[in-house]
């Protein structure tokens, strides 16, 4: 936990210093998203939830159905926590974060349960098992028991889409890779008739199968970091 | 009166924790009520389309009129699990669980529907740890094979015939896997023989 | 690191290399008098797939292609990975295995002397995980020679034994797994070794692995490998096998599970790679149990029949921890 802190603190502080030394200042709310979804993503800077994330992404469906749940959760334990901070005794804070973020797990997981039923079959232990992110209570921590109930909003939204891209292109990546489809199975998660995938490279296709299994969730962890890194170090 | 002020401090402790507790508690409770209704039709429908998938399609309305026992097997002194389905309460066919110990890596646990005149309705496998790429094809999702199984009974193909093509018999093997569709086959067989031995206790 | 191999110096890394490439001369020509051209067509495109790869890392990393190719140790990794495929396999399987070698294991970790796991290895362990069903058709009989060059290139190039239908009858799994597979089904020994071919059941590898022995004790004798590691694999796995036999109903060949597989090219050529194994004596002598021991493991309880590559890969992962065990033993033994 303190060095997840350490390095949320290095972040922001870096954020800081990007601002000030632009001449105009940029829209804090875009300020926000941009580091949930790259700058300080989640899951490719902070190297935060890789358990669930190289588990569950072996096909876009599967990190589709995971990213919105963690989404949510971290939206909503954001704004739970932002809308109580005046009750946050700092010697309970932690248990209280504890209990809100547990809370909000069980009541995505009984949705989920009731109204996408095969997804959540399929994602089992992991849907419990968002409780135990370490980025949501690191957003609540270090973000919106020091914020307004709208920039926790926003920052929860950042960070829960940071995560879900990640874990979906991972998964379109491994799925497209293993089984020459994208987003295949789509009708599980919105309870319509099947839904042919996006890409679907046919019967023959010939795919890698390591790349669904999880030596291929390490390996292409890996070279989506690299490639992110590229980018990165390229903007600066 | 400093260790009446500490506990009046940690007195405060507790109740902002209770009351923390207390809403997201009443919140499940509420979510809870909602949905709970919802989550059973769910397993239901599960369970029904399991079973569903190895009887024939058209012949049997959701829900199932099943009815589910426990009979010992001789053989290997296991209980079995059998759901008797029935058509305007007159049995029709029945599912029995099976479980093939010799799989390549671990045991292959499936279902198998025999129909009331000893045809096999169909085999899904339900849990298995075999090879990927070479054992799994056993799986619906990944070949047709487990549906060579539609339509034979012990007196066809003959018993001599229930195995793999590689051994004179009716059944396809895998590529770089013999074993795995073997210990289905075998196991299948087993089923039905443990079927005959049961039969008359579902039909009369 | 008292081995002969410094890798900072290359003409020495060189020379090395050229050794354990003699050495695997006498397993390389029984294999091809047992099993004939595919043995070299499958060293010939490895080789030169990986030599492509490994200058194609070396120019995308900004240095020399050509200093990185004048040590061998890319020719070294490309004939491991050849020698653990079957013959006649279909061409991109060797390719793309030694594009995982040369670009995943080796460059992605920095290159000769930084790899944390076995390229050879690597590159094996992916192909075999992605394409089971090519890596398991094995040709049941030596053909030696019989098949033709032209024959066995048109294979190669047209998918492989299966492409050939009076071949593909001769194929079926290898020894281990054909011993593996009747001892589930609760075959006594004796049965199984009527069953099987070759003269101690192992499907003529035997022939390989004696070679492969002899090319081993040789390095030995000119001091390019340490005894420590190949005499612990063994020796491990030998005491593996007859607890087994003590303990266990299941049936199991102590000499085709010694003499059959990969097992001497693994004990005397793989696992002795100086970079991916431990650094001490003591080290080895740790890292060659564990690989020994899970060679056993893998090969009886685990999913795929032999078990090599992830005995060898996993030891690659306990490294670290071995050589800190190594400096704790160390500290504790001079306090």
């Amino acid at each position: 936990m303190e060095e997840t802190g350490n390095t949320i603190a290095a972040a922001s502080t870096d954020a800081a210093t990007s601002i000030k030394t632009s001449t105009v200042k940029p829209n804090p709310w875009k300020t926000l998203l941009l580091n949930g979804l790259w700058h300080n993503n989640p899951a490719t800077v902070q190297l935060l939830g890789l358990c669930p994330l190289l588990a569950v992404s072996n096909s876009a469906i599967n990190g589709l159905g995971l990213g919105i749940a963690t989404a949510v959760t971290v939206l909503l334990s954001n704004v739970f926590v932002s809308a109580t901070k005046s009750y946050l005794l700092p010697e309970i804070r932690i248990p209280v974060y504890v209990i809100i973020i547990s809370g909000i797990v069980t009541l995505v997981g009984l949705l989920m349960n009731a109204y996408a039923h095969d997804i959540y079959l399929r994602l089992g232990i992991f849907i419990p098992l968002i409780i135990t992110n370490c980025a949501i209570l690191a957003r609540a921590e270090s973000f919106a028991s020091r914020n307004p109930v709208i920039d926790s909003a926003i920052d929860g939204l950042a960070t829960g889409a940071g995560f879900a891209a990640v874990l979906i292109v991972l998964g379109a990546v491994r799925e497209l890779i293993g089984h020459g489809t994208v987003m295949a199975d789509l009708h599980l998660l919105l309870g319509t008739d099947p839904i042919p995938p996006l890409i679907n490279l046919g019967e023959n296709f010939k795919g890698l199968l390591v790349a669904i299994l999880p030596p291929g969730a390490f390996v292409l962890f890996g070279l989506l970091l690299a490639l992110k890194n590229l980018c990165s170090s390229d903007q600066r | 009166m400093h260790s009446n002020k500490r506990f009046i401090e940690s007195n405060k402790h507790g109740v902002v924790l209770a009351c923390f507790a207390v809403v997201v508690a009443t919140a499940l409770a509420f979510t809870q009520h909602l949905t709970k209704d919802r989550i059973h039709t769910n397993q239901v429908v599960r369970i029904q389309n399991s079973l569903a998938e190895v009887l024939p399609d058209d012949r049997y309305d959701l829900p199932l009129d099943k009815q589910k026992i426990e009979l010992p097997d001789s053989t290997s002194n296991k209980n079995r699990t059998i759901y008797v389905i029935s058509k305007n309460t007159v049995p029709v066919a029945v599912i029995i669980s099976a479980v093939a110990e010799n799989g390549y890596s671990g045991s292959i646990e499936m279902l198998v529907g025999i129909l009331a005149d000893d045809t096999v309705s169909g085999v899904r496998i339900t849990k298995h740890a075999e090879t990927p790429g070479l054992g799994d094809a056993i799986e619906a999702q990944k070949s047709d094979w487990i549906k060579s199984f539609d339509g034979k009974s012990l007196a066809a193909p003959t018993e001599s015939r229930w195995t793999v093509k590689k051994q004179n018999g009716d059944f396809d093997q895998f590529t770089g896997a013999t074993i795995t569709p073997r210990a289905v086959i075998h196991e299948v067989k087993n089923t039905l023989i443990f079927y005959q031995s049961v039969r008359q206790q579902f039909y009369q | 690191m008292d081995t002969a191999l410094n890798i900072h110096n290359p003409s020495s890394v060189a020379r090395t290399m050229q050794l354990v490439l003699f050495a695997l001369i006498p397993g390389t020509l029984v294999y091809c008098y047992l099993f004939g051209w595919g043995v070299l067509i499958n060293i010939a495109l490895a080789v030169f797939s990986a030599a492509l790869f490994e200058a194609l890392s070396q120019h995308l990393r900004k240095r020399s292609p050509a200093t990185a190719l004048a040590d061998y140790s890319a020719v070294v990794t490309a004939v491991l990975i050849a020698l653990c495929l079957p013959p006649l396999i279909p061409w991109w399987i060797p390719v793309l295995a030694s594009g995982f070698a040369m670009l995943l294991a080796k460059h992605c970790f920095g290159g000769i002397g930084n790899n944390l796991f076995n390229p050879a290895m690597v590159g094996y362990a992916m192909v075999l995980i992605s394409f089971p069903t090519e890596l398991s058709v094995w040709l049941q009989q030596p053909t030696g020679l019989s098949i033709s060059f032209i024959e066995s290139l048109h294979a190669v190039f047209h998918g492989g034994v299966p492409a050939i239908p009076q071949w593909d009858a001769l194929t079926g799994a290898t020894a281990l797994d054909q011993h593996r597979t009747m001892a589930l089904e609760k075959a006594s020994l004796s049965a199984i070794n009527q069953q099987t071919v070759g003269f101690f059941g192992a499907s003529y590898s035997e022939w390989t692995n004696l070679a492969y022995l002899a090319g081993g004790l040789w390095l030995l004798h000119k001091k390019t490998i340490n005894w420590h590691i190949p005499v612990s694999v063994l020796v491990t796995l030998l005491a593996a096998l007859l607890f087994h036999k003590l303990f266990s109903s299941q049936p199991l060949s102590v000499p085709v599970n010694l003499f059959g597989g990969a097992t001497m090219l693994c004990a005397f050529f793989i696992s002795t790679d100086p970079v991916s194994a431990a650094a001490s004596a003591r080290g080895r002598l740790i890292y060659g149990a564990v690989t020994g021991l899970l060679i056993y493991i893998i090969r009886v309880y685990g999913a795929y029949p032999d078990s090599v590559a992830f005995a060898v890969l996993l030891a690659n992962c306990a490294v670290p921890t071995i050589d800190r065990l190594d400096i704790w033993l160390n500290r504790s033994t001079d306090a």
